[in-house]
């Protein structure tokens, strides 16, 4: 993927660029807001990182602008702030996900991942699959190797979530916010307790594991 | 909520009213005055006719003289206007009406059916004149005149005055309530976060409540750059602190990454992280408080399903309290309560709520979450049956960054509970501290609202 980095800091910036890079992401590394407006209507990019306060031209002004003049290019606003009306600011200028400081790399990287393959408005999907696992939408049923599994609600929704991104990586607060809708961290291992409940019902009869662990970042179906 | 004013209980109409009913009483006792003195004046006259005419039957030398004197009168003059009556001890009577008073003096009559052939009111003098009594009456119908005139006056021009006075205060009354609802409706908005929210020039004439709206739009104006700038302070002092904090955790995890790192090192790595993020969450919470307290917009809140909330975070917090040994009850009915909020900030509320709990609790002890629906409020309670809060301590723990000298031991920044007091406040909620025997009892009461309506939720835009 080809991402451009706006972050006025420079040991953050080199940090974030990177780290993308290792992934193997092509990445271009701006400090300064003019110049980024300049470089983001110029070149394609398929990511935005932006740092919410730049200098020249604040990070909200510039991707209003760019939306202005219809550049739809994803957006992940990194900001210090993180009260909830500056997390709706940051959404309502275009931005189309949030990230607040400090953070984890792996968070950052599941975030972009995301962001650059959003699922563009697909038919309606009535069964999801993995492996010999499936799941009926429609009957909320789920079968693996042909054994039904029961699953209780919240179960389902995370599955659910997790089968409907099949090869990217999911973090503790993405799994909060999709299957809890809340959208600050706790703190609390509410999310690894159900992933491990979820695991004792669906990979522990069996002989593979579906529920992949990431390191330092979340969990993961294979695809 | 705008506060649409009656008309009734206007100033305008109410000024009106009082200065009608002044010049109602004000004009009625003048009235009255003058109808007094006119008829005083009419009543003078009379009997100075009537004196004047007596004097004339006494002048006369003899009763046979005013007999023949007042039959001849009598001839011409007719009873109604004018009545005189002669009756002499024998009986002898002579005059146009058999009018006798054995009274002396000025009397006034008033004939009925006693009389055949006379009615009305009479103005009359009496006096012995040559061994008979002579009695001379005038009719009193100037007097009425006078009355009648006096009460045209009274109806056509007091009343329709009156009338007129006070319909026009209802007129003025009318537009006065019109810029005060608009200058109320502008309070409402700005107290509620709406820092654009303006009163306008009003249209028409400039009177003392256009001017008072222009002031507050040039104190709204103010208030509103004066917020601003507070965000952009905040924004600053953010991104000076966490510029360096989000440094400090890129070489952390640079260091982590090295793969000779010793287990003591990997150790003291992983606790430099856990104070980061202690630090960032100090700093969140201040600001967050900050933020709500300097007027956070309200124009976002909308129905939120309180019940289903607390599920929510007992659900959340249930591995954390078993970690502990804790047993966090969820006593949350099944049935829907709604609340005008923050979703996020409400949730924020149980979180910070039972996270205190369980951390100033005792491993072992319960931890109660309850929602109760009850006559238009919504009643939350956090429990536990820790040592609880002494009464004179509770006031204190709403202090930004106060705790307990206990409490100095066990982690947190001591923000939790003024978080959760900043948040209800802003829901023009109540928050009481209570005695739990023995442990804590946090009550919160919400106004609650009625289900929204999904049938009416905005229709999806096209293109």
């Amino acid at each position: 993927m080809k991402i451009l980095v706006i972050e006025d800091d420079k040991t953050t910036g080199a940090y974030i660029a990177d780290g993308l890079r290792e992934e193997g992401h092509v990445v271009d590394l701006l400090e300064n807001g003019r110049d980024a407006l300049l470089q983001a209507s110029t070149t394609d990019y398929d990511v935005l990182i932006v740092d919410r306060m730049l200098p020249g031209l604040d990070g909200m002004a510039l991707v209003k602008t760019l939306r202005g003049a219809k550049n739809q290019t994803p957006v992940l606003f990194l900001t210090s702030l993180g009260g909830v009306d500056d997390r709706i600011e940051g959404l309502n200028a275009g931005g189309d996900d949030y990230l607040v400081k400090p953070f984890a790399f792996g968070e950052l990287s599941a975030r972009v991942a995301a962001l650059a393959r959003r699922p563009r408005a697909t038919q309606e999907e009535t069964t999801l699959q993995a492996g010999d696992l499936e799941m009926d939408l429609v009957r909320r049923k789920v079968t693996r190797a042909g054994q039904t599994i029961d699953l209780l609600p919240r179960e389902f929704a995370l599955l659910e979530h997790l089968l409907r991104r099949k090869g990217r990586v999911q973090t503790r607060t993405m799994l909060l916010e999709a299957v809890w809708d809340i959208s600050f961290d706790p703190q609390t291992n509410v999310v690894e307790t159900h992933i491990s409940r979820l695991r004792a019902k669906v990979d522990k009869p069996f002989d593979t594991e579906i529920i992949e662990t990431v390191r330092g970042s979340g969990y993961r179906i294979e695809g | 909520m705008a506060n649409v004013r009656g008309i009734w209980t206007s100033t305008p109409l109410r000024q009106s009213l009082a200065m009608a009913a002044l010049f109602a009483l004000v004009s009625l006792v003048s009235l009255a005055a003058t109808y007094w003195i006119v008829r005083d004046n009419t009543e003078k006259a009379l009997r100075a006719t009537l004196e004047q005419e007596m004097k004339g039957f006494l002048a006369l030398p003899n009763a046979a003289a005013v007999l023949t004197f007042v039959r001849s009168q009598s001839e011409t003059a007719s009873p109604e206007d004018r009545i005189l009556s002669y009756v002499l001890p024998g009986g002898l009577h002579v005059g146009n009406a058999a009018l006798v008073s054995k009274k002396n003096g000025y009397t006034a009559l008033s004939l009925d059916e006693e009389y055949a052939d006379l009615s009305g009111s009479y103005f009359a003098l009496s006096a012995p004149v040559h061994g008979g009594q002579m009695t001379i009456a005038l009719s009193a119908e100037p007097l009425g005149d006078i009355r009648e005139a006096f009460l045209s006056v009274f109806l056509f021009s007091l009343i329709p005055t009156t009338l007129l006075v006070i319909g026009g205060g209802v007129l003025l009354a009318r537009r006065s309530v019109r810029r005060l609802n608009r200058i109320d409706t502008t309070l409402d908005r700005l107290t509620t976060g709406d820092y654009a929210a303006r009163v306008a020039p009003m249209t028409g004439r400039a009177d003392d409540l256009s001017q008072i709206g222009d002031r507050i739009d040039k104190m709204a104006a103010a208030q509103e750059q004066q917020i601003s700038a507070l965000k952009q302070v905040s924004a600053d002092i953010a991104h000076d602190l966490k510029t360096p904090i989000q440094r400090v955790s890129v070489l952390l995890n640079r260091l982590q990454d090295r793969a000779n790192l010793d287990s003591d090192s990997a150790e003291l790595v992983d606790r430099a992280n856990a104070e980061t993020d202690g630090i960032v969450k100090t700093f969140q919470s201040l600001l967050q408080i900050a933020q709500i307290e300097g007027g956070s917009p309200r124009k976002r809140f909308e129905p939120v399903d309180v019940a289903a909330l607390a599920r929510t975070f007992c659900e959340v917090y249930e591995p954390a309290a078993e970690e502990t040994g804790h047993a966090l009850l969820c006593d949350v009915p099944d049935q829907p309560m709604y609340v005008v909020g923050d979703k996020t900030l409400l949730g924020q509320v149980f979180a910070n709520l039972i996270e205190n709990a369980l951390r100033h609790t005792p491993d072992g002890a319960n931890v109660s979450v309850g929602a109760v629906l009850d006559s238009g409020a919504v009643r939350l309670t956090v429990s536990d049956t820790g040592p609880g809060i002494p009464a004179d301590e509770r006031e204190n723990v709403l202090r930004r960054l106060y705790r307990l000298e206990r409490s100095r031991t066990t982690p947190g920044n001591g923000l939790g509970l003024s978080l959760v007091a900043a948040i209800v406040d802003m829901h023009e909620g109540e928050m009481r501290l209570e005695d739990n025997e023995p442990g804590l009892q946090v009550e919160i009461t919400l106004s609650s609202t009625l289900a929204p309506d999904l049938s009416q939720s905005k229709p999806q835009q096209n293109g």
